[in-house]
């Protein structure tokens, strides 16, 4: 599994005077597909029930009507700053602790069974703990978002630190240099396409995590809006806020997977 | 004998690496319990406390019809997401105009947060078991499908050759024969990953609809201010996503030979 999303297949290259129709009816049809998705949504939208589906010109114009009166770009700005905070605080501590469990062996085989048994706990039922310990609030908030990040980062630098290069260990200690160097210069520096390729299975987590921590924990942001809406059904103000997530989600795992295609380059060549 | 040096040699290895461990948990449940008895115990009860109070809440208690219900839930959602997931997989991987159509909106439905859609699932597929279903099958559909489209797609194809050479001609017989034998590491470790993200669905749907199940338990545990029962309420729930992962981990390592043929 390469960046675990659907890639588009190659257009082949087609005869040249009857296959050229064919051709273009070929690559234009994921266009085409959405086209007829958003027709069909329409129709059906207005068919149905409005309390319990939209058509897709009811959302753009809730889209338009929510962005005017600021009440999104507000809740945007709440969800993209706790997103900012549990991305760095995740980072920093994933990178500390993987690099701690990656050098010492056994404190790493005594201490995974517990972060495996944190990892594999759905962080919903965690939230009645975080509101007794964090109370509901902007750093309950974090706490979900950033636990649900760090667990692969720590184990992608631990993993990173272990495959450290030891012709690369060997020259530098052949060079003297102290325990401090090799780590700042050598270990480091090898792990970040394995820190990376952590970060891109943080991210859908830590995205999750913000729609977690707002709809369950703390309505405010987004998710906030998404809650908020569905006890008025309003269909049309919960799919812009769904969509909004979904555009976020598409940025972030589709950067961190151009990111993590340029470092593996490096990778590839280290080894090699 | 031989033999009897390797036992002899196992048994002491293992007493060296279970070292290490007791004295972990000596460490982590000794402070823990330290911790609870000097503290408040509505905010950290002590260990000693969730261990009865998961007795309690196990033996003649609401637990085991919770975990009953919930596993129900586990079952129907994650079955149809195997089946639903492995079929579209494999029409995506293997005829790019699937790809072509479906590609697209998979790809967005893929980077949305699957919570986001909770409150829209339940206001169409109604708060019964439908909607509950639906919220399994949703976490639990991706990593399946995804993982069947590239093992289908990527099939070597001298392997498909060979087949066409020994009469295997028919689209079904390459299926069966050639590319699903093929893909199948892929696929089962879909179905790993399928399974843990199935437990986390299950938790989500319950929580959110408080009727019923393991996280129903946990929230009027959490309202009740019940600290001890809250914590073994939860307990179960990492047990059952590492268990089971553990046991399609067995599964796919069964299979894992293709790999190396």
């Amino acid at each position: 599994m390469t960046k675990s999303a659907i890639e588009e297949p190659e257009t082949r290259a087609t005869p040249p005077a009857a296959g050229r129709l064919r051709a273009l009816v070929v690559t234009a049809l994921p266009g085409l597909a959405w086209l007829g998705f958003l027709v069909a949504w329409e129709v059906a939208g207005r068919l149905a029930d409005p309390i319990l589906f939209a058509p897709p010109t009811r959302v753009a114009d809730a889209f338009v009507e929510l962005t005017v009166s600021g009440r999104l770009p507000q809740a945007l700005l709440v969800s993209l700053q706790s997103l900012a905070v549990g991305f760095v605080l995740a980072l920093v501590v994933g990178i500390a602790v993987g690099l701690l469990l990656g050098l010492h062996p056994t404190l790493a085989r005594v201490v995974e069974p517990y972060i495996d048994a944190v990892y594999a706990t759905p962080r919903v039922v965690m939230i009645p703990l975080v509101i007794l310990w964090f109370g509901v609030g902007f750093w309950g908030r974090i706490f979900i978002i950033w636990i649900g990040g760090v667990v692969p980062i720590i184990l992608n630098t631990a993993i990173g630190v272990r495959n450290a290069r030891s012709d690369l260990v060997e020259v530098a200690k052949s060079f003297g240099v102290s325990d401090r160097q090799l780590v700042r210069h050598v270990i480091l520096p090898g792990a970040v396409p394995y820190v990376i390729g952590g970060l891109r299975i943080a991210a859908g987590r830590l995205l999750l995590g913000v729609v977690i921590a707002e709809i369950f924990l703390d309505l405010t942001g987004v998710g906030g809006i998404i809650q908020t809406e569905s006890s008025y059904f309003r269909t049309d103000n919960m799919l812009v806020g769904v969509i909004v997530f979904s555009a976020l989600g598409v940025v972030m795992i589709g950067s961190l997977g151009l990111l993590e295609k340029r470092f593996s380059r490096w990778k590839g060549q280290g080894t090699e | 004998m031989a033999t009897e040096a390797s036992a002899g040699r196992r048994l002491r290895l293992r007493g060296l690496t279970a070292g290490p461990h007791l004295l972990a948990a000596l460490v982590v449940f000794g402070s823990w319990e330290l911790y609870g008895r000097v503290g408040n115990p509505v905010v950290m009860p002590p260990v000693s406390a969730v261990l009865t109070g998961l007795f309690d809440i196990t033996f003649g208690g609401p637990l085991p019809g919770a975990l009953l219900s919930s596993l129900q839930l586990l079952f129907v959602g994650f079955a149809t997401a195997l089946g639903l997931g492995t079929l579209l997989g494999i029409l995506i991987g293997r005829y790019s105009l699937a790809n072509r159509v479906f590609g697209p909106f998979l790809n967005a439905m893929y980077a949305t947060p699957d919570i986001a859609l909770l409150p829209l699932i339940l206001l169409w597929f109604g708060f019964g078991m439908t909607g509950r279903v639906v919220v399994v099958f949703l976490a639990a559909f991706f990593p399946i499908m995804i993982n069947t489209y590239s093992g289908v797609r990527d099939a070597p194809a001298d392997l498909l050759e060979v087949g066409a050479a020994f009469g295997v001609d028919s689209e079904l017989g390459r299926l069966r024969k050639v590319i699903l034998p093929a893909a199948l590491p892929l696929i089962m470790a879909g179905y790993r990953l399928g399974i843990g993200r199935a437990v986390v669905g299950m938790a989500v749907a319950e929580v959110y609809l408080r009727l019923g199940g393991l996280g129903t338990l946990i929230v009027q545990y959490g309202a009740a201010f019940r600290t001890d029962l809250l914590i073994a309420a939860i307990l179960p729930l990492p047990l059952l996503g590492i268990v089971l992962t553990k046991v399609f981990e067995r599964i796919e390592n069964h299979f894992q030979y293709w790999r190396n043929v």
